[in-house]
């Protein structure tokens, strides 16, 4: 019934007719080890600069937004132009139920996985009636709607300034070791995502997304249930950046949908998933983090940084070699393989 | 096994097919063949779900299948090959068929190696196994008429239909896979209805052939009987030859 096997890369564990295996091989776990542990110990060098802590915990909050956004692109074949609309629905979701109603950060975070689930299930028809640029126009249209709606009901979205004073996720004492702690979180939380993602593609699912994202047609006619596949990846992805809402409501305890919901930051996240590497979803790590540095090192500049970060943006894209970026540069040898190559021995 | 009655797809004012009858008994490898344009695809088409058909119904197996989608199809045992090659360009040779051997039929716990193992099984079968590891975008054309070969039997079909396996195959090439496709037929025990151009090889091949022609069935019978009659002659050569 239960069985353990240990074979030479791998821990096997059979139970019933399920199969798990843990790989155990130093080269598969080593890379991503070392990745880890240096985001970890970075916030313990910029300990007494909490500027510089906030753009990291930033760059963490881009890259789970990224994250998502990448696996969404491939299982549902289509670019979504407007993720942020679930981080607006998520945020003012659990913003608006802590503060009017006292829901605690945990209640709230139900309330916004349910929002973003209902709405991106209403919505998730459109990934497959509508195609190429016409899903992206329509995806793109609904955050700048949703921001429009936070003008016009001012007096409960608080469109201009935004809402302020929510609770706390968690409060230790001292303002830095709140900072501190703020980055580990959000260090958590975009590691889980990534996980997430990696456990998707790697598993029997990944090979099937990239099927989908290669020729819809075809893998239907292979027996894919293709419908099925893109409504699940449309309305996971949409919850996990509805997830960051949440989080940012909770930590930095502001949230202006001024700041989320326009067109430059959701310009800014699709430059990241492009330069840390199209299609694989471990480039929005680096991408966020060298994308939130460029962005804090320009604030200094002044308002001229306004034209500066688009041009280097530009810049960034021109040099990276196409449609690799960042990432590309470290797996120069693979193609787009966002889903891992899998050998067979004869 | 097969049984296509009255089936119609409209273009627009364009009548595609229109009314065409047929059936395809267990075992059997019927041939299609027509001039251009006289709605073989089309017909094939109506047959994997891709298009719906106006009028008529498929029935497959005593199940209707007018209509259903072709991932429903597929899971009836239908599987397909495209005229024109239809990788997953960025994908190996390996996953390309493993999503055929994960999907082709319910497998809800079959493992992406278990099925990595499986669908090298359908690679080696038509002589891709060295390939495995390739991009489909870097394969040949013999190669990719090869690989859909593999995928379409890697979601074990009952009957497959086979859109022009041969064009633009050197004599070779197409030698090779014509014995390719017997061998399939004998391991899998599968049925065939082949869409050909190259009248050689499906007069040999086929034991029946149905012929088409501005989207009606003309003619129905033995390579033989097709050869000698007088309708498809005209159809194919022009009056004057008939």
């Amino acid at each position: 019934m239960v069985s353990l096997e240990f074979k030479r890369d791998r821990l096997q564990l059979r139970w019933g007719d399920q199969k798990y295996e843990w790989e155990i091989e130093p080269r598969y776990w080593r890379n991503p080890a070392i990745g880890v542990l240096l985001l970890a110990i970075l916030p313990l060098f910029v300990y007494s600069y909490p500027n510089i802590l906030t753009m990291f915990t930033t760059a963490n909050l881009y890259a789970a937004i990224a994250i998502p956004l990448g696996l969404q692109m491939i299982g549902t074949a289509r670019v979504n132009f407007g993720p942020q609309l679930y981080l607006g629905l998520g945020g003012y979701t659990s913003a608006l139920l802590n503060l009017h109603l006292g829901w605690s950060p945990l209640a709230t975070l139900g309330a916004t996985i349910l929002a973003c689930g209902f709405l991106a299930l209403l919505l998730s028809p459109t990934t497959f009636i509508a195609k190429g640029l016409y899903f992206s126009l329509i995806t793109l249209i609904l955050p700048l709607t949703f921001l429009d709606v936070t003008f016009i009901y001012g007096d409960i979205f608080r469109g201009e300034v935004g809402l302020t004073g929510m609770s706390a996720l968690f409060n230790l004492g001292k303002v830095r070791w709140n900072y501190l702690g703020y980055f580990y979180v959000s260090l958590l939380l975009m590691l889980l995502y990534l996980w997430v993602s990696d456990k998707i593609g790697r598993s029997r699912f990944g090979v099937t997304l990239a099927a989908i994202n290669e020729n819809e047609d075809v893998a239907r006619m292979m027996g894919v249930d293709i419908n099925r596949y893109k409504i699940f990846y449309f309305v996971f992805p949409s919850i996990l950046t509805g997830i960051v809402g949440w989080f940012i409501v909770h930590t930095f305890r502001t949230f202006a949908g001024v700041t989320y919901l326009p067109l430059d930051f959701m310009i800014k996240i699709l430059i990241i998933v492009i330069v840390g590497g199209r299609a694989y979803v471990y480039g929005a790590i680096p991408g966020a983090y060298l994308i939130s540095a460029v962005e804090d090192s320009l604030r200094a500049l002044g308002p001229i940084n306004y034209v500066v970060f688009p041009l280097v943006l530009i810049g960034l894209v021109l040099i990276l070699p196409r449609g690799e970026g960042l990432w590309g540069l470290y797996h120069k040898r693979h193609h787009r393989d966002y889903f891992p190559l899998f050998h067979v021995r004869r | 096994m097969l049984e296509v009655k009255g089936a119609t797809k409209r273009f627009g004012g364009l009548l595609a097919v229109s009314g065409v009858s047929f059936s395809v008994k267990e075992g059997e490898v019927v041939g299609l063949i027509g001039p251009n344009g006289a709605g073989k695809t089309t017909l094939l088409n109506l047959i994997c779900g891709i298009y719906k058909p106006d009028s008529g119904n498929i029935h497959f197996l005593d199940n209707e299948i007018t209509g259903l989608a072709s991932n429903r199809i597929c899971r009836f045992g239908i599987s397909r090959t495209y005229q024109i090659p239809q990788p997953f360009e960025a994908m190996t040779a390996l996953a390309g068929v493993a999503v055929g051997v994960l999907h082709g039929k319910k497998r809800s716990h079959m493992s992406l190696a278990d099925a990595a193992l499986e669908a090298s099984y359908y690679l080696e079968f038509v002589g891709l196994f060295a390939k495995r590891d390739t991009l489909a975008r870097h394969l040949t054309l013999y190669e990719l008429r090869m690989l859909e070969l593999a995928r379409a039997l890697a979601t074990t079909p009952r009957l497959l239909l086979l859109d022009e396996v041969m064009a633009g195959l050197n004599p070779g090439e197409s030698s090779k896979a014509l014995e390719m496709i017997w061998s399939a037929q004998e391991q899998f025990g599968i049925t065939i209805l082949w869409i050909e151009h190259i009248m050689k090889i499906i007069m040999n091949a086929a034991e029946r052939i149905v012929v088409l022609q501005y989207g009606q069935k003309i003619a129905e019978g033995s390579p033989k009987e097709i050869a000698g009659n007088a309708k498809v002659i005209e159809a194919y050569l022009g009056g004057r030859h008939a």
